[in-house]
């Protein structure tokens, strides 16, 4: 399997505190990449160094080979790469349909035919199919903020994928999610990179959750990368139970 | 739309048509000014409710609408070819001030705009030699339109009641493009807008211009209204004005500016009964609404009808067609 996205030694400082020392990993094609460590270890600036929200202060990122590092997040996102936020981030005034197509309107056309065109630029259908697959049919019309927690998440998550993005980077996804929901939302995902063959990458918390859903999982540590492997490889990894899964049974 | 709001807004226009027919020639400019006004509060209202980009710079765009005017037609321009002008000039001047707002938001670029105000100030009344200073510029003519001559009070009601009629519709059409969905989600939540593609330096930069060509719109209404125009009329005073008529009117309503407009410019004449007090009175008025409805009118009315809906037993619009999915 070829690698979609490459990072390599990417480190990223905020004054004198380094979140990130160093890391180098690649994500390959229509694989689910789960990425786990403890709080603070740096899971999320390095998502943001790879999306472009924050600016690396050292390495590289590359897309299919192309170098992407410093490109604006809007952009990235219309070369196909997406993402969901830790904090859930749905616009509230609009409704789930509009939220949408809000999420995908902006790969259609220019800034000139997107006035001019149609209200839904063209959307519509692709936003019920979503509103269908994410089971959110009988919501529809209503404001995103009238929603429950859990169905915003989904949301978010429909809205990541409205674009029909080849990347997907899920940070947190089933944070205070309940279980049901959980469920739901794993199958959902499962189903949609079935479908798609799209590549997801996850942060996650939710050990349960992570070790189901992702093929190959990286360990992040104060800001480095401790240990790489299949879920039972990584379950079993001494190192990563000393530094944060912790062992069942104390030790003699 | 709903129906009682369509009905409400049926109402409005039939008033506005009618009213001037009942009122002296004070009365009829004090509604000319509403509408003039109003054109001004529709393009804040798109920066700063549909947008989120706070601008304290909306009276000085008047000012430089109204001068664009006085300035040109004297010169020999017709007067529809200076009110584009105005709109256009407004326009690349709003997109230059928008780009301190990609740099900072809130209370920080609330004063870079009150300061680009000032500027405009002192550029009116130092400038000499362009705007003849303090001793403003008088005689502006009303137009004459395809022979259509405006010079009388009613005459001109109408034709700035049209002009406002064409740029509400035109913004209308617009916020129901997908750049109304884009100006929302940029006010609601740009860094997630941004992880969604849109390009929020443009559409930041779009909602200045655009809200700065209307403020220019404005201004080329004005000068023939009040026909004398001076620097200090497009002071701090007017942009905080206008920002108080997107306010009190319901920031990020479409109709908002519309109500905001009628009671900033009406509200004051009407307590006129108070005498002395009239402006203390409306001071008051002004904050009581701030400190209960900071939604604004139309915030209110919202509030007011959702809680009759559902004490009627109905829910959200959709609850009552669509039935949930077992």
């Amino acid at each position: 399997m070829s690698a979609l996205l490459e990072v390599s030694d990417l480190c990223k400082s905020f004054g004198g505190v380094t979140a990130v020392a160093g890391v180098s990993f690649e994500v390959r094609e229509r694989e689910i990449l789960g990425i786990i460590g403890p709080n603070g270890s740096g899971k999320s600036t390095l998502f943001n160094c790879v999306l472009g929200q924050l600016r690396p202060s050292a390495g590289e990122v590359r897309l299919e080979g192309k170098t992407t590092t410093g490109m604006r997040p809007c952009d990235l996102n219309r070369l196909g790469v997406s993402r969901t936020f830790q904090m859930l981030q749905v616009f509230p005034q609009l409704s789930v349909r509009d939220n949408l197509i809000l999420a995908g309107q902006e790969h259609r056309g220019s800034m000139v035919t997107r006035l001019f065109g149609r209200s839904d630029a063209g959307l519509a259908e692709d936003a019920e199919r979503m509103i269908e697959f994410f089971r959110l049919s009988h919501l529809a019309g209503q404001q995103a903020a009238e929603l429950s927690y859990g169905q915003q998440k989904l949301l978010d998550v429909a809205m990541g994928f409205m674009a029909g993005p080849r990347l997907v980077l899920l940070d947190e996804p089933a944070g205070g999610v309940n279980p049901t929901m959980l469920g739901e939302l794993r199958e959902r995902l499962e189903a949609y990179h079935a479908e798609r063959g799209a590549t997801f990458v996850v942060i996650e918390h939710q050990m349960e959750f992570v070790m189901a859903l992702c093929t190959r999982v990286l360990v992040l540590a104060e800001g480095r990368l401790i240990a790489e492997g299949t879920p039972a490889e990584i379950r079993r990894n001494q190192i990563v139970i000393d530094a944060y899964l912790g062992s069942a049974t104390p030790p003699a | 739309m709903t129906r009682p709001g369509a009905v409400a807004l049926a109402i409005a226009c039939a008033a506005a048509v009618a009213a001037p027919f009942l009122l002296k020639s004070f009365g009829i400019y004090l509604l000319s000014l509403w509408a003039v006004l109003a054109v001004a509060a529709i393009g804040l209202n798109l920066t700063l409710g549909y947008a989120g980009q706070i601008s304290l710079a909306q009276g000085a765009f008047v000012g430089i609408g109204a001068y664009c005017v006085a300035l040109l037609v004297p010169a020999g321009v017709p007067y529809p070819v200076a009110f584009v002008s105005a709109g256009l000039l407004c326009f690349a001047i709003g997109w230059l001030l928008g780009y301190p707002a990609l740099r900072v938001q809130h209370h920080y670029l609330a004063f870079i705009t009150l300061a680009f105000t000032t500027l405009v100030f002192l550029v009116l009344r130092n400038e000499e030699w362009l705007t003849n200073g303090i001793y403003g510029i008088n005689a502006i003519a009303r137009p004459t339109l395809l022979g259509w001559s405006t010079g009388r009070p009613l005459q001109f009601y109408f034709f700035c009641l049209g002009a406002l009629a064409v740029i509400a519709l035109a913004i209308r059409w617009m916020l129901r493009s997908p750049w109304g969905r884009a100006f929302v989600a940029l006010r609601e939540n740009p860094i997630r807008a941004l992880s969604l593609g849109v390009d929020t330096r443009r559409y930041t930069l779009i909602a200045f211009a655009l809200g700065a060509s209307l403020g220019g719109l404005s201004g080329a209404l004005y000068a023939p209204l009040v026909q004398f125009i001076e620097p200090s009329s497009f002071g701090l005073g007017l942009s905080f004005n206008l920002l108080l008529m997107v306010i009190v009117g319901g920031s990020g309503f479409f109709f908002g500016p519309f109500v905001g407009a009628l009671i900033a410019v009406l509200l004051p004449e009407w307590l006129r009964i108070a005498e002395g007090y009239y402006l203390m009175a409306y001071a008051a008025g002004v904050m009581a609404l701030m400190a209960f409805c900071p939604s604004g009118v139309l915030g209110l009315i919202d509030r007011a009808s959702k809680a009759i809906a559902a004490r009627r037993g109905f829910g959200a619009p959709t609850l009552g067609i669509e039935r949930p999915q077992p």
